[in-house]
């Protein structure tokens, strides 16, 4: 089911109505607070201070309490005594369906289990090597979620070959699969597939035999990137990103490959077929 | 056997290949596939389909535009939003805009169905 959220699980496999996951959603803003927002509350920082915490803890891969430390706004007695008070109202989605009368609170843990089960088999699948590269958890994300999506859909081996940071070359007379992510921050995801995994992964889509380079095989790769950012934004909405796709399109030039940008390229092979995901930050 | 009668609305062909194929041979008519937000309200008002599933990401009028445009012509409208995209943020947006249910794209034939077969309980 790619990635998705406790409460999307739960709904789509019919466990709780719509109106009970707008209800547990609506408790969760209610009480969740972030750190900066409840030092806010608190009067612990004003809204440019947060702002300027906020804002480098969406480009640098600190955490959110070392930043707070870090800029000065903050005393470590204050933050602990936020962490407290966070700690103490924080309802995760199981809690609040639960303090709505949804769901049992046996009937949660059920889920839950199934739920975790299914994230630590998608999880296995992912390789460990991002630390080096530059925003790793974004660029993690991405790959990740295109290495996990083209296996699938292509019914081929998948796996990451090489991660290179800052390496912008693209080969020629490929055609180009693009997705723009934009809201805090902007970023592309591109694919750039050789044309014999191209028509792989479109057939894979669709499951008919299509014509290499056909307006339905183009279409039903612009689909597979769509999945991709799409479920990109979704697990990045975990680190604090508010971001939403574009509609995908392709391309027979470089697209948004210009040069002015950094990128990672994620060399994968699909099968013995070498393939790159792009990550344009 | 009535068959629930069923229009798809996404930009890509591709799902809308996907989800008839799906369906063929369930207890589901795919009765019109329309590939963005406009001309769905307007196949929407001429048909009168008992389940809309709808994009969100579309060039043009965007999912949620079209959810509104539809609940003003049938405010009993029973629309499913079908995304790739599934934040927080996303599945409130249109469920409080008066979405019925939210599938996350990608999903399994299986998966599908027995998502389709939900629906129809409370349809």
């Amino acid at each position: 089911m790619g990635a998705t959220f406790f409460g999307q699980y739960l709904l789509s496999k019919g466990v709780i109505s719509r109106d009970a996951l707008i209800d547990a959603i609506n408790l969760q803003r209610k009480k969740n607070l972030s750190l900066t927002a409840l030092a806010v509350r608190l009067g612990y920082l004003d809204s440019q201070q947060e702002e300027e915490i906020l804002f480098r803890y969406r480009t640098t891969d600190s955490k959110l309490e070392d930043l707070c430390l870090a800029s000065g706004h903050l005393t470590r007695d204050q933050l602990d005594d936020l962490t407290r008070i966070q700690t103490s109202d924080w309802r995760r989605i199981g809690a609040a369906l639960v303090e709505g009368g949804h769901l049992s609170r046996d009937e949660v843990e059920e889920h839950l289990s199934v739920f975790r089960e299914m994230q630590r088999r998608a999880d296995e699948q992912i390789e460990a090597n991002f630390s080096a590269c530059r925003e790793p958890e974004t660029v993690k994300t991405v790959v990740t979620l295109a290495m996990i999506h083209l296996g699938r859909i292509s019914d081929l081996p998948v796996k990451l070959r090489s991660l290179n940071d800052g390496d912008c070359d693209l080969a020629t007379g490929r055609r180009r699969f693009v997705q723009r992510l934009v809201g805090d921050r902007e970023l592309h995801v591109v694919l750039d597939l050789p044309q014999e995994i191209e028509l792989v992964v479109a057939e894979g889509l669709v499951d008919i035999p299509l014509e290499s380079g056909s307006e339905t095989a183009i279409d039903a790769v612009c689909e597979v990137v769509n999945i991709i950012g799409g479920n990109a934004c979704t697990q990045l909405e975990s680190c604090g990103f508010k971001l939403r796709p574009e509609p995908p399109y392709s391309t027979v030039d470089n697209g948004p490959v210009d040069g002015t940008k950094a990128c990672v390229r994620a060399e994968i092979l699909a099968g013995d077929t070498e393939a790159d995901v792009l990550v344009i930050l | 056997m009535t068959k629930w009668r069923v229009m798809t609305v996404d930009d890509s062909a591709a799902i809308l290949t996907i989800i008839a194929a799906y369906l063929e041979d369930s207890e589901f008519e795919v009765v019109a596939s329309e590939r963005d937000g406009r001309s769905a309200v307007e196949r929407f008002a001429e048909i009168k389909p008992d389940i809309v599933l709808l994009d969100l990401i579309m060039p043009g009028q965007s999912g949620v535009e079209t959810l509104s445009r539809l609940l003003a012509i049938d405010p009993d409208a029973f629309v499913v939003i079908v995304s790739s995209l599934g934040t927080e943020e996303a599945v409130h947006e249109c469920l409080t805009t008066g979405a019925k249910s939210f599938l996350q794209k990608p999903f399994t034939k299986d998966d599908f169905i027995d998502f389709m077969r939900d629906l129809t309980q409370v349809a």
